[in-house]
């Protein structure tokens, strides 16, 4: 059981880092970026050319998120702003046609072949039972301090009042003189920030490879929409619950149930459990486990 | 070299087919589906699982197009109440359980491995006649489609697909049925979809999982998007253009002697690229949808 917990923890925890930075942009300007997962790649490889240059990792990591939270804030100014004046659809695909020119070029970068990063192997720690090696147990309080600091960002101080205040009424909002713009590439930046973050911890987790962004697309968005689109920190409980059903899936003997000893079910369906879940949340709940009521244009 | 165009050629016409049922969909009656591909893999899997079983390509056909229309009708009800956004990410994750579906099943036309094996549909005939009667058919195919297209966008039923398109609320209070027009559009859009799946299958030869990877979706949004949405000839034209700038770019990697993982690169590169350039500057695509008067598209 305290093993489950913690696969679960290790699953939802960059799960999470990405989706709030999803649902939060979403919040600002009412379209879902599915390029986001690709920053996520852009970070681990960043993360992992700077390591190679020889930085220590934790340099390399902190320099690489910055960089794509510049990356994430450039590419809204250049190409989000301008699609989104056709529309929150037209902005959609544009961020699909992004994700796939950033596939063209970590294929060109990194080569197709899986990659690690360089880092000691330990024997797994043993906590209540459960096995975890030193490398998850600190990634995993990374992100968590992650999520922490932006929830506090979002609740405690003047930018997260002003980031409410725009989500909920961008006209309003820059009647009573918020900078709507400036708090959105704010906001932007943080996204790119948590993600670049989120890839990272993926792949010192496991490998690094071009298609780590797109493997993440479902999850993802079955996190935030689960949690409701708009709802950051929502989406961090999306993610708990897509990491419960997907770790159910590879790791819960069914067998019993069925009166047998042994039922498994097949572990490539650990992805296809998380799009079901999305389904049929979209079917009972179109607009997510936590909003009540949405208002959308 | 004239094999090889013919070759082309076919793949042209089976993708026109599917950029018109992408069109039908997208340009008019607004439906952000991003599972197109699941619906060519229903006439693809009709095909594959008719010839597993002995049935003969006419049962083929016809369970292709069983299977088609029952996934346009859960798309459908899916999208009953969801937002566009909301409703293309759910389409894609619709798609992506199918696909793990057909990858782990092998009672299901052979899982991974997929059924090869498929009778040509010319097989009988001598080598140069067989692929230029397929041809044949794939342009007599893709004329009806555009010939029934047109005739069902210029009627009075294509003015209730655009209304709903442009004021959904309008449309409703002149009474229009907003949930069956979608159902109507999805299915008609379907079959078109399953027919170049089952034409597909019989010209490939193999069925497999591996074709129905959602990138193929996001390659048809681009010939659509490319070639001019809510434009039928727009939507033909993306993918002759597609098709053949993807044939020659093997030739351009072989010039320059860049290594094989640049194809998929420099692909991903034309598509995305392509996508996002059209997008950004020239919105209504190279041939621009009809807006009042008669119509000639």
């Amino acid at each position: 059981m305290v093993q489950f917990v913690v696969d679960v923890l290790i699953r939802a925890v960059d799960l999470a880092l990405i989706a709030i930075g999803l649902s939060s942009v979403y919040s600002l300007i009412r379209f879902p970026n599915v390029a986001l997962v690709q920053y996520a790649t852009t970070g681990a490889l960043l993360a992992l050319g700077l390591q190679m240059a020889g930085l220590p990792l934790v340099v390399a990591a902190i320099v690489a998120c910055a960089l794509v939270g510049i990356i994430a804030v450039v590419l809204n100014v250049v190409v989000f702003e301008r699609l989104l004046r056709a529309g929150s659809a037209i902005a959609m695909i544009g961020s699909l046609a992004l994700s796939m020119v950033f596939s063209a070029i970590f294929l060109v970068t990194a080569g197709p072949r899986p990659k690690r990063f360089e880092l000691e192997i330990n024997p797994p720690l043993r906590f209540l039972g459960a096995r975890l090696t030193e490398h998850q147990l600190i990634s995993v309080g990374i992100s968590v301090l992650a999520i922490a600091v932006f929830a506090l960002i979002l609740f405690r101080t003047d930018l997260g009042r002003c980031m409410r205040a725009t989500a909920t009424n961008s006209v309003l909002a820059s009647a009573t003189g918020i900078d709507t713009r400036k708090v959105t590439n704010t906001v932007v930046f943080l996204s790119g920030v948590m993600a670049g973050l989120g890839g990272i911890g993926l792949s010192v987790k496991g490998e690094m490879s071009a298609q780590l962004g797109l493997d993440m697309l479902l999850p993802v968005f079955a996190a935030a929409i689960v949690g409701g689109l708009g709802n950051a920190l929502g989406a961090a409980v999306g993610a708990v619950v897509i990491a419960a059903a997907e770790t159910m899936v590879t790791n819960v003997n069914f067998g019993p149930l069925f009166g047998e000893t042994v039922l498994f079910i097949p572990a490539a369906y650990a992805t296809a459990a998380s799009f079901l879940l999305l389904v049929v949340v979209l079917l009972i709940k179109p607009y997510g486990l936590f909003v009540a009521e949405v208002k959308r244009g | 070299m004239v094999e090889f165009l013919v070759h082309v050629a076919i793949m042209a016409c089976l993708y026109g087919l599917l950029s018109l049922s992408l069109n039908l969909q997208v340009g008019f009656a607004g439906l952000v589906n991003f599972g197109q591909v699941i619906l060519f893999g229903c006439g693809t899997y009709g095909a594959a699982i008719a010839f597993s079983h002995q049935l003969g390509p006419v049962a083929g056909i016809a369970l292709g197009i069983v299977f088609a229309v029952i996934v346009a009708a859960a798309f459908a009800r899916l999208g009953r109440n969801l937002g566009a956004d909301y409703w293309g990410i759910a389409t894609l994750a619709v798609a992506e359980v199918l696909r793990i579906l057909a990858n782990n099943e092998a009672w299901l036309a052979g899982g991974a491995q997929g059924v090869g094996g498929i009778p040509l549909l010319f097989g009988d005939m001598p080598r140069p006649m067989g692929p230029l009667m397929t041809l044949g058919l794939c342009v007599a195919l893709l004329l009806a489609a555009w010939w029934l297209c047109q005739r069902l966008t210029t009627s009075r039923y294509g003015l209730a697909l655009k209304l709903m398109r442009e004021e959904p609320q309008l449309a409703a209070s002149l009474g229009y049925d907003l949930a069956a027009l979608k159902t109507q559009t999805l299915m008609v859009a379907a079959v078109l979809a399953a027919a170049s799946g089952f034409v597909f299958a019989h010209y490939i030869t193999f069925v497999g999982p591996d074709q129905l990877v959602s990138s193929e979706t996001f390659l048809i949004w681009a010939m659509v998007i490319i070639g001019g949405s809510g434009n039928h000839l727009g939507a033909i034209v993306g993918a002759i253009l597609m098709q053949f700038l993807f044939a020659f770019v093997p030739f351009v990697k072989d010039a320059l002697g860049l290594p094989s993982e640049h194809v998929a690169a420099m692909r991903l590169t034309l598509v995305g690229g392509g996508l996002l350039a059209f997008l950004i500057w020239r919105t209504q695509g190279l041939i621009p949808e009809h807006v009042g008067g008669k119509q000639n598209g």
